[in-house]
This record gives structure tokens, sequence and C-alpha cells, in this order.
């Protein structure tokens, strides 16, 4: 599903934030991607949804070398990864229901199709019942599952949630936790978290994968963090 | 069906838009409006001009007049068929000097002139034999004219003097002046509206990035911005069109068709305004679709 051969990245600045990583993550894995503060997640979110190009090696994604993609092209792969984001990024001048469908409409999805998706995923979200609903008059808990309903809302095949829980508290963290779960288990959702809630992927043990200054310098499929000596 | 839905759906954004920053819009549109007012004016007028100027060359011959030596028919057919070979000449037309006598004798008011210029009839008689050329285009006139001064046979040839040529010369200048001031005036347009749609696209920046987030072309993102700009040119456009229109006519009443001389007869109104009208709103939506274009492809191209 995604596969990184000899990945290097230095952007024209003069960072350098990824150097020679190999990673392979297979379909409908749910992957933990921790790491400090400029260790490269953010930057391997980028390579991912093809926003930046590698500057050695190559980013494969469901079979595209996303680094070698045209301009133009970029959109339609797009259309395979959705993304969840610490801030929920919602419109909030538009409803619960809009939001959703927003990203559907702007994919040229049929009316009739949409109004059934976002159903779907409104229930599936737990949020059936708040689609008239501004995101302004909702918890912080209830907007990032409408992101999540939103990223989810065209099938993705891969879910990239960076920091899903950060704005939360635990309790709400959890109940992302379980909601990222159950879409990794019923839609059968590839699902990269990138998170710093150490305590988290402690309690919720999956594959983990761990950067630390643009290496790889961990990957535990039992899951776990390795603290070492110098963090 | 999809690109019908999402036409349909692009220019409600676009009204939309153009509502939501009503202040926005109505300031860039005025701008066009501006524009458009001068490029009305300038079109009435060079149009007007083209009219006059086609006017005034058809009406410019020369005349060619024959030495007294070469009288003969025969002669006479020799300088006439050399005169129509050359280039830039329409049609010419002969007068011998008997008419052109009768001619001038006619023209005089009184008999007792008329009686005296009797005398010069016949043997006397001192005009020449006339060659009147017409050509082809009025800016040829200077060079046919020296082309059949050459020619054996002709005494002299004039064109109305060097006048004539200077009115066309000018208002080829003025017609050159237009278009440039025309160009630019558009330019500044462009300009305009380009960066009342960078403002719009300021205010939805996180629309747009959520967007691409989930996958929409560039094509999909850019069309309400690019019909928005449209919207503002033609909006623009509007006054322009109304002021023409019920301006023109309103002049062309009060002058009755004329300006100044009957030489400058003005075009009617019908159906010269609608012209007018749909080069302003073809104007006005082009330098909408252009500035708009301009800004929204600038801030997507460098981002993947």
């Amino acid at each position: 599903m995604i596969e990184l051969t000899n990945v290097s990245k230095k952007y024209k600045n003069g960072v350098n934030a990824l150097y020679d990583v190999n990673l392979k993550i297979n379909a409908g894995e749910f992957v933990y991607i921790i790491g400090a503060t400029g260790s490269g997640k953010s930057t391997l979110i980028k390579l991912l949804d093809g926003e930046e190009i590698p500057t050695k090696g190559t980013v494969k994604v469901v079979g595209t070398n996303v680094g070698k993609l045209r301009h133009s092209k970029v959109p339609h792969y797009r259309r395979n990864i959705g993304v969840v984001f610490q801030d929920y990024r919602l419109l909030e001048s538009k409803t619960v229901y809009e939001n959703v469908a927003f990203a559907l409409e702007v994919i040229s999805m049929p009316k009739p199709e949409i109004r059934r998706r976002v159903h779907e995923v409104l229930n599936l979200v737990g949020l059936y019942d708040k689609g008239k609903m501004f995101p302004n008059e909702l918890s912080g808990g209830q907007q990032q599952r409408v992101a999540i309903a939103r990223a989810i809302a065209n099938k993705p095949k891969i879910l990239i949630a960076d920091e899903p829980t950060g704005n939360l508290d635990p309790e709400m963290s959890i109940e992302i936790m379980h909601l990222l779960e159950k879409i990794n288990r019923e839609e059968q959702t590839t699902i990269l978290m990138v998170t710093h809630d150490i305590i988290l992927v402690e309690k919720r043990k999956k594959r983990t994968i761990t950067l630390q200054s643009g290496h790889v310098v961990a990957d535990l499929t039992q899951g776990g963090y390795i603290r070492h000596d110098n963090t | 069906m999809t690109i019908l839905r999402n036409f349909v759906r692009h220019v409600r954004d676009g009204f939309i838009s153009v509502a939501r920053h009503a202040a926005m819009s109505l300031s860039s549109a005025s701008a066009v409006t501006l524009t458009l007012l001068l490029i009305a004016i300038f079109l009435v007028v060079s149009i007007n001009i083209n009219s006059a100027t086609a006017n005034v060359e058809s009406t410019v011959n020369i005349a060619a007049y024959v030495d007294w030596d070469f009288e003969s028919d025969s002669e006479i057919n020799d300088i006439k068929s050399k005169i129509e070979n050359l280039e830039g000449v329409a049609h010419v037309t002969f007068s011998d000097k008997d008419t052109e006598l009768n001619t001038v004798i006619d023209s005089m008011g009184s008999e007792d002139t008329k009686a005296v210029m009797e005398e010069y009839r016949g043997e006397n008689n001192p005009l020449h034999d006339v060659f009147i050329v017409e050509v082809t285009e009025g800016s040829k006139i200077a060079d046919v004219t020296s082309a059949i001064i050459a020619i054996d046979g002709i005494e002299s040839a004039d064109y109305g003097g060097d006048s004539t040529l200077v009115l066309m010369n000018v208002l080829d200048r003025v017609r050159f002046g237009v278009v440039i001031l025309v160009v630019s005036l558009s330019a500044l347009a462009i300009f305009l509206i380009s960066n009342t749609i960078k403002l719009t696209i300021q205010a939805r920046v996180k629309e747009i990035a959520i967007m691409r987030q989930v996958g929409a072309t560039n094509g999909y993102i850019r069309a309400p911005f690019v019909i928005e700009g449209m919207i503002i040119g033609a909006l623009g456009a509007l006054i322009p069109i109304f002021v023409t229109i019920f301006g023109y006519i309103w002049i062309y009443q009060e002058t009755g068709g004329f300006f100044l001389t009957r030489m400058f007869s003005l075009m009617p109104p019908h159906p010269t305004v609608l012209y007018i009208a749909l080069i302003l709103l073809g104007i006005g939506v082009f330098v909408g679709l252009i500035g708009s274009f301009m800004s929204v492809t600038k801030y997507l191209r460098w981002k993947r």
C-alpha cells in the first residue's frame, strides 16, 4: 500500500528533513508515527499526499510513484488519501452536513449519492443528529469527528491523522481512537496516525514507527515506545 | 451531466462571491466602468473617423492635365491606357477641354461674364484636356500622382493639395492612438480585477486548502473565481453600454447626423450602438476573465 525506498528530503532552504528512509506499510494496517517536533513527521505526510517531492528515492502509494506525479494528476491521486488535522479545519460558515458534502461536491459526485454517503459517514462517526449544526456549536471531539467523516467520505484507501487527539482531553482522545479503529475495521482503511501522545501509544498498542531527526530509529510491530538513552 | 451540474454550481458560487464581497466587487467593477466609458468614447469617435476617412478618401481624385501637343485621339487613348495600367488606379474618366470650358462657363454667375468667356471657345481655349483619376486607396494618392506626371504627354497633375494628405495622416494617427489607449486601459482594468480576485482568494484560502486536500482539480478550484471576475467585468460594462446607447442616439438627433460639415456625417445609431454595446460587454467579460485567471493561476501554480 505504502512503500518508501531510500527516501531523502532536503528542502530548498537547506533543511534536511528525512534521511534514507525505508518503510513498508500494508493495506489495512493501523500504524502510529511518533517523534519529536522536527523529526520529519510532517515531511513524511507531505511526501505521502503528494505536496512535496522526495529529493532521493521513491515514494509509492497504492501503486503510484508519487514523486513522479505530474501537477495535474495530483488532485486525482489525492482522492486516495484522507487527512485529518489537529485543528479540524472545518468551514465555519457551513453546517456539519455541508462540511462533509463539500468534500464530495468538489470531486463532482452526483447529489443523491452525496446525500446517501454523508448520512452514512455521519452515522459511522456518531453524529447523525448533528447534521444541521454549525462547527462552533460542537465540542472539540465532535468537531474532530466531523473532520474524520469528511476525510473518509470519498472512501480513501489511506487515512492520515495528524495529531488528531492533540487538542482533546484523554477521554475524548480515547473516543477518537475507538472511531479510528472502527474505520480501520469497517471500511478497511489503512490508517497512519501521527501523535505525540506516548500514553495513548502505550495503552493501545499497534505497530509504531519512531522518527528522530529524519531517521527511522524504531519500527516495532508489537507496538509500544522504546525510550532511548539520549531522549 | 456532471459538467452542467458543476457549471451551475460555479456560476452560483461566482454570484454568491460577488454579493458577499459587494464593496470590493463594486470598486473593481467601477474601475472597469471608467475604463469602458473611455473606451466607449474612443470607439464612437474612432468608428466615425473611420467612416469619415473613407468618405474623404473616396472624394479625393487626381486631375491629370494633358499637354497641348498631345491632343490627338490616338495620343489621348495611349495616355489613358498608360494611366489605367498604373498600380492603385481605380477608374479613369476623360474630359476634353471643350467640356471643361463649358463647366467653367456654366459655373459663372452673370451673363456678361459668360459672354466674355465665350471668346475662348475653339482655337483660343486656354484649358487642357483632363483625366479624372480615382485611386483605390487614399494613401496611394501621392505616389499615383507622381507616376502620372512621369507619363509622356501629361503636363501636370494634382490632387487637391497636401491638405488632403495631412488630414488623412492625422486621422490615421488618431486611429493608432485610440488602439494604444484601448489596449493600455484594458491592461489597467485587468490589473484592478486581478487584485480584487486576489483579495477574494485570500478570504477563501481555507476553503481552497480543503478543496485541495480532498482532491478537487485546479480547474474546479479556479472556475468560481474566473466566473466571479467575468461577472464583475460584465457589471462594469453595464453603465458604459447604456451611456453609449442613449448618449449616441441623443447626439445623433441633436446634430442631425452631421459633425461640423457635411463631409463628416455620423454613423446612424442602428446598428452602430449595438455593435459598440457588444464590444464593450465583450471587453468587460474578457478583461474579468483574464484578470481573475491570472491571479488564481498564480496562486495555484506553485502548490501541489
